[in-house]
């Protein structure tokens, strides 16, 4: 890290997410309107590089070779670096990496970051098939191994060597379903009880549709820029403070082990730790990828809020609620927000901008937060991916 | 503005499914869809689930390979994986099937262990038929047995699924 340039996000936009009747390049259209709005001192001409995290638009829009279409869609002209990148759930937080790297090294001086999806069509079973190509579609996807049986299989095994039961899981859907409840941009917001996730349609026991997050259409938005042009654009930069990821030689059954521990996130997490010399306590609120209610329940284990085997009883004892031990998915999560691929990591970031600018309601306001990190994975939660937000530039991390 | 008959391009009526969401190996032996790990099919068409273990480090992998990830040695032999494993864990797909196997929906997917797992044997994930949920346990006997898998057209494929002991 050593003579690294400080790396701020000066702003942010997003789309509403959902089941939207917008075309993929529609939602770019929004969420570049949307950020630059948010920065009204930025002439578009001023940014030379740029990041669209997107995972499967040859998939679901027929459409490749994106980053120079969103750059046409936006009025962009690129100098410096384009790219788009692609690791399935976690692109937009890896677009944001790279985006934070060319800052960071020189390379750019004010960068923006797209992440978007497109997933809904008339034909989900074909939107089914697009996802099970994210595992080893030849020896793991052929037996029908999407997402749903693989986090089923993670619950299963976890309630049976831990005895975490389905309404700690349904504790997870009701906290973030409270948040999502007061964010305007969230595919579901409406308030859900423990008994509404139990008796909802079950996809795959133990995990009902509640458990589940969605089939999400949705875009967001950033720009970043380096200390020396920070403050040109906003009061309130919020500043990247390292990113950090793992990943184990695996990418099929054989090679993931123990379902019920998630040792690529424990590695990333503790590497995380180490680069910026914190504990878990010091983290004020963290935005996880829960795409499943268990995902939640191993990531409070795995990120350290609470020992091995009990991210049942941390929610159960609203650990993960603000005014707890750490306020996680203010935003409303994965489970609230639905999961378009591509715009996942760059919505928790911007949750992290609105949270730190005091922009969103007071009653999923993180007070006096100083700290964010924020947890994207992919795949069969072989990959994980955690970034470190805060108002503090990394020099001044107390 | 003159006028006249708008020209039509007329699209076949059907489409056929796009390879790509027909999730099964060819299967071939040669030509460009071929597969250097055809033995793996070739075995399953006589009845037997394989695969590879490298000879200079002794690495059992899953899926076969041409080439061992571990010590990038070339010289692996074919084993046997044993009939008989271990449910690790299981779940049965009820809704949000992929289009190719919907027909099927809903059906057990499991995840068992075969041999002595990870040393010198394989976790490997199965699809389970006639069962449900509720009729299996964690730590059950399964046994891999071969199918068959028919269409598009004539083309006769082979894989394999689970079967309780
Ligand atoms: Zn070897």
């Amino acid at each position: 890290m050593i003579g690294m340039r400080e790396v701020a996000i000066v702003g942010a936009g997003i789309t509403r997410f959902g089941v939207r009747e917008a075309s993929w390049r529609d939602l770019v259209q929004e969420a570049g309107k949307a950020v630059f709005d948010d920065v009204p001192n930025l002439d578009r001409k001023d940014i030379d590089s740029l990041f669209v995290g997107a995972a499967q638009p040859e998939r679901w829009v027929f459409q490749t070779h994106v980053a120079p279409y969103v750059a046409e869609l936006l009025g962009i002209n690129v100098s410096r670096v384009i790219s788009r990148t692609e690791v399935a759930c976690a692109s937009g937080q890896a677009a944001i990496r790279y985006a934070w790297l060319a800052v960071a090294t020189g390379l750019s001086d004010i960068a923006m970051v797209v992440g978007v999806e497109k997933m809904n069509s008339k034909f989900m079973s074909v939107s089914q098939s697009s996802m099970i190509n994210v595992g080893n579609r030849e020896f793991d996807g052929v037996n029908g191994f999407t997402a749903p049986p693989f986090f089923a299989m993670v619950a299963q095994r976890h309630m049976h060597e831990f005895g975490t039961t389905s309404e700690q899981l349904a504790m997870i859907r009701v906290k973030n379903s409270y948040y999502g409840a007061r964010n305007p941009y969230a595919q579901f917001q409406k308030e859900v009880t423990v008994e509404k996730v139990l008796g909802s349609r079950m996809v795959a026991p133990p995990l009902t549709l509640f458990d589940c997050s969605a089939i999400t259409d949705g875009a967001c938005a950033l720009i970043l820029a380096s200390e020396e042009r920070a403050r040109e654009f906003t009061d309130t930069p919020v500043w990247i403070l390292g990113g950090v990821q793992h990943v184990d030689s695996a990418h099929t059954t054989n090679q993931f082990g123990d379902l019920s521990h998630w040792v690529g996130l424990r590695k990333a997490a503790n590497d995380l730790y180490s680069m910026l010399k914190i504990s878990p306590e010091d983290i004020d609120m963290a935005e996880v990828h829960d795409c499943f209610t268990i995902s939640e329940i191993l990531e409070y284990e795995e990120l350290g809020f609470c020992r091995k085997g009990e991210g049942g009883k941390f929610i159960e004892e609203g650990e993960s609620y603000i005014g707890g031990k750490v306020a996680v998915n203010p935003g409303g999560g994965l489970l609230s927000n639905g999961h378009p691929l591509g715009a996942t990591g760059v919505r928790q970031a911007w949750e992290m901008v609105m949270q730190f600018r005091g922009d969103v309601p007071k009653e999923r306001y993180v007070d006096g937060a100083e700290l964010g990190i924020a947890h994207n994975l992919s795949g069969m939660a072989q990959l994980h991916h955690i970034m470190a937000y805060s108002i503090n530039k990394r020099k001044d991390l107390k | 503005m003159t006028s006249h008959t708008r020209r039509k391009l007329r699209l076949p009526d059907q489409i056929p499914l796009n390879p790509l969401l027909d999730l099964w190996d060819q299967q071939e032996p040669e030509g460009p869809d071929a597969t250097r790990i055809y033995e793996f099919y070739r075995s399953l068409a006589d009845g037997k689930l394989v695969t590879t273990k490298c000879m200079t480090c002794g690495r059992v992998h899953f899926p076969p390979l041409i080439v061992c990830p571990n010590c990038n040695g070339e010289d692996l032999e074919w084993v046997e994986i044993p009939e008989e494993g271990e449910l690790y864990a299981f779940t049965e797909l009820k809704l949000g099937a992929p289009i190719i196997v919907e027909d099927y929906a809903p059906f057990v997917i499991a995840v068992a262990r075969f041999g002595d797992y990870p040393e010198n044997g394989v976790q490997i994930s199965g699809m389970m038929f006639d069962i449900g949920y509720e009729d299996l346990e964690i730590g059950e006997r399964v046994r891999w047995e071969i199918m068959e898998i028919e269409g598009p057209g004539d083309k006769k494929r082979y894989w394999y699924c689970f079967t309780k002991v």
